[in-house]
């Protein structure tokens, strides 16, 4: 039977946790709403001090069931007690110091897969029942369990117990196509808005576990949750409910990189591997959107707890299926979907004012959007001028050095000449010397001259001297010779100007 | 020698050294049209060089940006009229991206707090009228647009100045 099936593989767990298993095991056996209380009243924290024979026990406990139901949907009481495994092992986990390697990802998904993820919590896994069809990447590969009904439960679960997670673990569930995240983190993270697909019942103290992340409110919710209509083919009203997405056309992904400063090269690609996962498995569109929010959130969440800040950001998820961007309303904010796409709006424009005060010099200590945007169209404006100027400049030299322009797009030259041109704004290097004896040197004489009036201006005239020598210099000095007085005059005038 | 240190964010040598070959390219195009060596057309050639300027700054970014775009059409557009009208080149005729945005600024934009209808402020608008293509969007793309346009503008003076100075000391 099934249940006896899932009954027997807490015989591992006895072994290495004794009694307190045996007792668990026995309340298993007890009615299903005896049980969460049963399970989370056990000090499992202790119990979970062990590293991979715990895992390995885990994942066999885990995957027994599984096994034992695949493709059989599991009836409400092992689900109940599934997801008191579940919470226990956010739990566990949540206990935080046990070594990493014990810290895996309950819920495998392929984002657990990839290599570059650093997080030493998605090297292990504890594998979880995971329902519908999400194959286990990583060490303990589960066949995709069937828990249909439990949607919500498991994601919820290994939320609400990993809010307390200090650490960065990131395991990741899958339920239904579904990705819950564990924010490794023992600080709870309140957040006005959960995108976790729970039953209608749910809907309540979904949000009031907000407010308490300890496994108290977890056996409340599981409860609750259980005595709902059993997480059957609930994802329907979870998805309408769950949304506080603002459903707009922008899928951006830009927002990841304001999420976190930090791992933000994991997490996004984390994101886009899970997103990537989501839609390749969710059979349901709505509970993908939902996933890839609520995995925005745990990110969200896991990333503060890194940076140890406890202010919460929005994210915004875009999901390409629907073009969604989901945004998290922050604590203490409105919340409804203006608001919310307000900030995502003000967000994208900071961000921008931001690249703009690197790129306009003397903005670094501007604050305001005002003062910065002055700033801004001054510079703009100088820039303008500036071409206006030069061109001018351009306009009176050119007519002279015609020849010069035909030499200088020579192709021999081009090369030479651009590199000399581009070299030109490096830190001119002081030719006050004299005259040398070697052919360019009336020409680099004259730019000696010339390096040396133009003060403001610091060109590595040496440079260009070197770069003369092959084909330009006779048209060069040809024209220098003739034009030699004017263009000291008109270089004086232009001195004046020069110094906008 | 030093490397030279470019403020553009894209491959810094070849943003420059794109700008310059076209810049010369283009000079050299408007000086093989008319050669006016006299000073009273160095007004034209002002302008000219100019408009090289400009458009060869748009044409090394392409169509990748709105500013670009709306610079090309407008020389095409203007090509096309002179072509058409067969009007010696005056300074009143150039219709230079900037100088059609002067003309409408002094008509709508006083000096004070202006608000646009939109809600923009008199910034925006300012903004909006110094680059080129941004008339019709949002605060976001408009700063996007402002940020390329303010980098390859900075990367065009300075292929400017180096001409100049290049010249100047010949």
């Amino acid at each position: 039977m099934e249940k006896d099936g899932f009954f027997n593989t807490p015989q591992p767990w006895n072994s290495l946790f004794g009694m307190e298993l045996e007792s668990q095991v026995n309340e298993m056996n007890c009615s299903p709403e005896q049980l969460p209380n049963c399970f989370l009243s056990r000090n499992w924290d202790h119990s979970m001090d062990q590293s991979d024979p715990f895992e390995s026990a885990l994942s066999s406990i885990v995957s027994s069931p599984v096994n034992s139901h695949s493709g059989v949907p599991i009836p409400a009481s092992e689900n109940v007690v599934l997801k008191e495994l579940i919470g226990r092992l956010g739990s566990i986990c949540n206990s935080g110091e046990i070594s990493n390697s014990t810290n895996t990802s309950c819920y495998n998904t392929p984002m657990n897969s990839p290599p570059k993820l650093n997080l030493s919590i998605m090297d292990h896994q504890i594998p979880v029942p995971i329902p519908g069809s999400l194959p286990i990447p990583r060490n303990h590969q589960l066949p995709p369990a069937p828990f249909p009904a439990d949607p919500g439960f498991v994601e919820r679960a290994a939320r609400f117990s990993s809010f307390g997670m200090n650490e960065s673990e990131f395991p990741h569930m899958v339920e239904s196509g579904k990705v819950s995240r564990r924010v490794s983190n023992k600080q709870c993270f309140k957040t006005t808005e959960l995108s976790i697909p729970i039953p209608g019942s749910d809907k309540k103290f979904s949000r009031e576990l907000d407010n308490s992340m300890e496994e108290s409110s977890l056996s409340e919710q599981i409860p609750i949750g259980e005595t709902g209509n059993g997480y059957k083919g609930q994802n329907s009203n979870s998805n309408g409910r769950k949304r506080k997405a603002i459903p707009k056309g922008k899928g951006k992904e830009t927002q990841f990189s304001t999420v976190s400063a930090i791992d933000n090269k994991t997490i996004g690609e984390l994101e886009k591997e899970e997103s990537d996962a989501k839609r390749s498995k969710s059979g349901e569109e709505g509970n993908g959107m939902e996933k890839e929010k609520e995995k925005e959130k745990i990110k969200e969440e896991w990333n503060r707890n890194q940076n140890q800040k406890q202010t919460k950001e929005a994210a915004k998820l875009p999901e390409p299926p629907k073009d969604y961007i989901h945004v998290r309303a922050r604590r203490g904010q409105a919340t409804d979907s203006h608001s919310l796409a307000e900030r995502v709006r003000r967000e994208k424009i900071s961000e921008r004012m931001k690249f703009l005060q690197d790129l306009v010099p003397g903005c670094n200590k501007v604050t305001g959007k005002a003062i910065m945007l002055d700033e801004i169209i001054n510079y703009v404006q100088s820039l303008q001028r500036q071409v206006e100027f030069l061109s001018m400049k351009l306009a009176t030299i050119n007519p002279r050095t015609d020849m010069n322009m035909e030499a200088l797009l020579s192709k021999d030259t081009r090369a030479s000449m651009l590199n000399t041109m581009n070299h030109l704004d490096a830190p001119a290097q002081p030719f006050y010397g004299l005259v040398h004896a070697r052919p360019e040197n009336p020409l680099t004489s004259m730019m000696h001259h010339g390096s040396n009036m133009k003060s403001s201006q610091t060109h590595g005239f040496g440079e260009a001297s070197a770069f003369w020598e092959n084909d330009l210099q006779s048209v060069v000095q040809m024209g220098f010779q003739n034009q030699g007085p004017i263009f000291h005059g008109i270089m004086g005038t232009g001195q004046m100007k020069v110094e906008l | 020698m030093s490397p030279p240190q470019q403020p553009s964010s894209t491959n810094p040598n070849s943003l420059k050294i794109r700008l310059t070959h076209r810049f010369l390219h283009n000079l050299n195009n408007l000086n093989k049209k008319r050669s006016n060596l006299d000073n009273t057309q160095i007004h034209q050639r002002y302008n000219r060089v100019k408009l090289a300027a400009y458009a060869s700054m748009a044409h090394v970014v392409g169509s990748r940006r709105a500013w670009s775009r709306a610079i090309l059409w407008k020389i095409r557009n203007r090509k096309v009229s002179t072509r058409h009208k067969r009007v010696d080149h005056k300074p009143t005729n150039h219709h230079h991206a900037r100088s059609i945005k002067r003309r409408t600024t002094n008509h709508s934009n006083p000096k004070r707090e202006y608000v646009d209808p939109n809600g923009n402020s008199g910034q925006e608008v300012k903004l909006r009228k110094l680059v080129p293509g941004v008339e019709t969007m949002d605060a976001c793309g408009l700063l996007d647009e402002t940020a390329d346009y303010i980098k390859c503008l900075a990367t065009q003076v300075e292929v400017m100045r180096n001409l100049v100075d290049l010249f100047s000391t010949i």
